[in-house]
């Protein structure tokens, strides 16, 4: 099956006048072969486990095995609740369910990888951040997602979504560009402008290096995590009052991988370049190196 | 890797935290589980490359271990599986190969397994990212079965035996 890329998709939505989303659905629906309301209960049953992974993650104070996240949160809960964030309650409530996501991720819990475990927590965060504040309806929000499948997939099949390919730009990036193609569906966007979010959000993410502390997925990802819903929100406004991409959506996503193709692998999930190297990295990574195996 | 559906790119449902040092992990010991029909009652798993480097905090073994229990990329239990594995009287013994200069897929496992003295299996198996999985070889014959996470790993397992969907 032919690997589609934005322009071809964008062009299709127009010629069948409909969204990505409705585009993506039907895609996935022919090639698979089952029945529509099969397919869309497969991906309802994936926002209720996001669902479940951030109501589980807000209260949780556990440690996760390394100890290098944990609580954060819950300190995100607190504020947000006690007073007024700085960000309005759309983009801390994001931020809030994407931290809550993320170290459940650490924690060994039971997440949906969107596309990877290590960015998992942006897309709930901002989906359902909207749910709450926008009253956007369940339909809907199963909807975003088959959005933002269609905005992965070519970043997967044209450039790369995992960090040891091609750097955090391939996992927080496309992580947050689905996310923000995903809010212009939602919000009533054309697919052009979902496509213009999504370029526009990666140029701010591009050149964005792998370098976690012990090769854990704590530090920094899930901080990642949490700025990449700001993100999204802010490329989703731009296209939303009309502002363009300069650079042609398909371009951006070239630019990616190449830059992910020339990166150093000492910054490409080795943890050998980067935040992993600093004095704070060596401790995490003789802190587990010293721990006792389980067997 | 090609990516088709619109699961590979939201999916799997998985434990954390990393779906090729986890969720791809799980699905190599599943593929072990279902192939002798049972816990193995000793398994000696082998971590080569990245996964053991990694394995500790990225619960590699733990995953390994529950595949081999019959879990799957979302069970809630692999987080205690080696406590589940004492239960079921599976006895396990783990071999992270650092340094040696390991040149097949960063992330592979090579893991020898028995049940009741008899039936022996040894499969060679790589997580290649995504929470996919390949096992690249089967009872030392190269073969190359990919397993997607949410995957009829049964099935594929019961094609292994039957020559179908396997080559080399």
């Amino acid at each position: 099956m032919m690997k589609e890329r934005m322009k071809d998709i964008v062009d299709a939505t127009e010629a069948g006048n409909s969204s990505i989303g409705e585009w993506m659905l039907a895609r996935e629906v022919s090639r698979s072969g089952r029945a529509e309301e099969a397919v869309r209960l497969q991906m309802k049953e994936r926002l209720q486990v996001m669902k479940q992974a951030v109501e589980k993650g807000k209260a949780n104070t556990c440690e996760s095995e390394s100890g290098l996240s944990s609580g954060d949160a819950f300190r995100m809960n607190t504020y947000v609740q006690q007073g007024t964030p700085l960000s309005g309650t759309l983009i801390s409530d994001a931020m809030l369910f994407a931290m809550a996501v993320s170290e459940s991720n650490a924690r060994m819990e039971v997440i949906v990888a969107t596309p990877t475990a290590e960015s998992a927590g942006i897309l709930p965060g901002v989906l359902l951040s909207l749910a709450h504040n926008h009253q956007v309806s369940e339909d809907a929000l199963v909807m975003g997602l088959f959005s933002a499948s269609a905005i992965g997939y070519v970043f997967a099949n044209h450039a790369m979504i995992s960090g040891a390919a091609g750097g955090c730009q391939a996992e927080i990036g496309s992580a947050a560009v689905m996310a923000a193609g995903t809010i212009v569906e939602i919000k009533g966007g054309s697919p052009a402008q979902a496509s213009d979010a999504t370029a526009i959000a990666m140029k701010s993410l591009l050149g964005l290096v792998c370098d976690p502390l012990a090769g854990l997925v704590e530090v920094p990802c899930v901080k990642r995590n949490v700025i990449g819903t700001s993100i999204a929100f802010s490329a989703a406004d731009m296209a939303l009052a009309g502002i363009q991409s300069r650079i042609p959506c398909d371009e951006v996503i070239d630019t990616m991988h190449r830059i992910g193709s020339s990166m150093p692998s000492a910054l490409k999930e080795t943890s050998k370049g980067g935040h992993a190297v600093t004095p704070a990295g060596q401790k995490a990574s003789a802190a587990m190196a010293a721990r006792p195996c389980s067997f | 890797m090609s990516f088709d559906s619109c699961f590979d790119i939201i999916g799997p449902i998985m434990v954390g935290p990393s779906s090729s040092h986890t969720a791809g992990a799980v699905s190599i010991g599943r593929f072990i589980y279902e192939w002798l029909g049972d816990v193995p009652e000793w398994a000696e798993i082998t971590l080569y490359g990245s996964f053991a480097d990694t394995f500790q905090g990225h619960g590699t073994d733990k995953a390994i271990v529950g595949g081999l229990l019959g879990m799957d990329a979302r069970s809630h239990g692999i987080r205690e599986s080696q406590e589940e594995a004492k239960k079921k009287k599976m006895n396990t013994m783990l071999n992270p190969m650092t340094d040696v200069g390991w040149r097949g897929h960063p992330n592979t496992a090579v893991i020898k397994a028995h049940l009741s003295g008899q039936t022996v299996i040894v499969v060679e198996g790589a997580s290649i990212g995504g929470g996919l999985a390949e096992i690249r070889s089967l009872n030392n014959e190269p073969v190359r079965i990919a397993i997607a996470a949410d995957a009829e790993i049964k099935q594929i397992a019961a094609g292994s035996k039957n020559r179908e969907g396997r080559y080399s």
